[in-house]
């Protein structure tokens, strides 16, 4: 038997190895160590929740809150920092960068992929 | 004995008792389902806890158009693909890696046995294992639920959400592959 024989006859047996193969077996602990985990997990909410809701905490988040609020609400009022965006604008940018500005020239029945 | 139908409806609820009925009875096929994708003992035990929680978090989402343990071949299958993809992630810009390069580790001895082979296949089967490993992800998920699950092409189809023709195809290109593979290994390992 040549040696390019023998390396395909060890290739067979090879691709045969896994036939009557058995299941592997899960640690029969699996339940208990995802029940462990879903506990820990549930435990960081229950945590998260109880710091959230004690009641200092909870008026400083509402104080942060109010006073962010306040502070966008000022900063809006302020002097005219907003340049607005006008119809003009938009048709001017579309010309220079010759984008279509509407779609409603589009025939979607008669489309062809050209 | 509680039927399928009545375990997953009372695991809707949150039934703890339910839940553990359904990880004893499944827990064998979704651990070597996953080992057979991941070939590490500890990661895929990790993965299938990681299962059973997707469970019981999203059993709401199970409609009940396929079989349940479809869509829990679906859920481990997904699991331990996703689990390689971020383990290439993490060694492709790992240092080592930088350093030791690809054809190494494709040079490398076998060294995945799986529990369930015989010993005196075990060399082989370790050969195989790690050609396995190098099959593109449909392949190796095909090649995987038919040979190490014992799974029939109409059964691999349906998890894969394909065509028997599809399977059958993607079962010839694995085997082709591992061919392939396995030629080149023992060109240069052969005595």
């Amino acid at each position: 038997m040549t040696s390019k024989e023998k390396i395909q006859q060890e290739i067979g047996q090879t691709l045969q190895s896994l036939d009557g193969l058995k299941r592997a077996e899960a640690n029969p602990f699996l339940f208990t160590r995802i029940k462990a985990r879903m506990d820990r997990k549930a435990n960081v909410w229950e945590r998260t929740f109880s710091f959230i809701s004690k009641p200092a905490i909870a008026v400083a988040i509402v104080v942060v809150v109010m006073a962010v609020n306040g502070w966008a609400l000022w900063d809006k009022s302020g002097p005219g920092t907003v340049e607005t965006v006008t119809s003009e604008n938009v048709s001017e940018l579309a010309n220079e960068y010759n984008v279509v500005a509407s779609v409603d020239n589009y025939d979607y029945d008669n489309m062809t992929n050209e | 004995m509680i039927n399928e139908r009545e375990l997953i409806e009372q695991l809707k609820q949150g039934d703890e008792t339910a839940f553990k009925t359904i990880v004893e009875q499944w827990k064998d096929m979704v651990y070597n389902t996953i080992l057979g994708i991941v070939q590490n003992e500890t990661e895929a035990e990790d993965l299938a806890q990681d299962v059973f929680i997707k469970v019981f978090e999203k059993i709401n989402t199970f409609k009940g158009d396929s079989k349940f343990s479809t869509w829990l071949y679906r859920i481990s299958t997904t699991t331990a693909l996703d689990h390689l993809r971020s383990k290439k992630r993490k060694k492709r810009f790992g240092f080592l890696q930088s350093l030791g390069g690809d054809s190494d580790e494709k040079d490398s001895i076998p060294d995945f046995h799986h529990p369930g082979v015989s010993l005196d296949n075990k060399e082989r089967a370790a050969v195989l294992f790690k050609a396995i490993g190098a099959l593109p992800e449909n392949q190796k998920t095909a090649y995987t639920l038919h040979k190490l699950e014992g799974l029939s092409y109409r059964d691999v189809s349906e998890v894969l959400n394909t065509s028997v023709s599809a399977v059958e195809s993607l079962m010839s290109r694995a085997n082709q592959n591992l061919r392939k593979q396995l030629e080149e290994y023992y060109n240069k390992h052969y005595k």
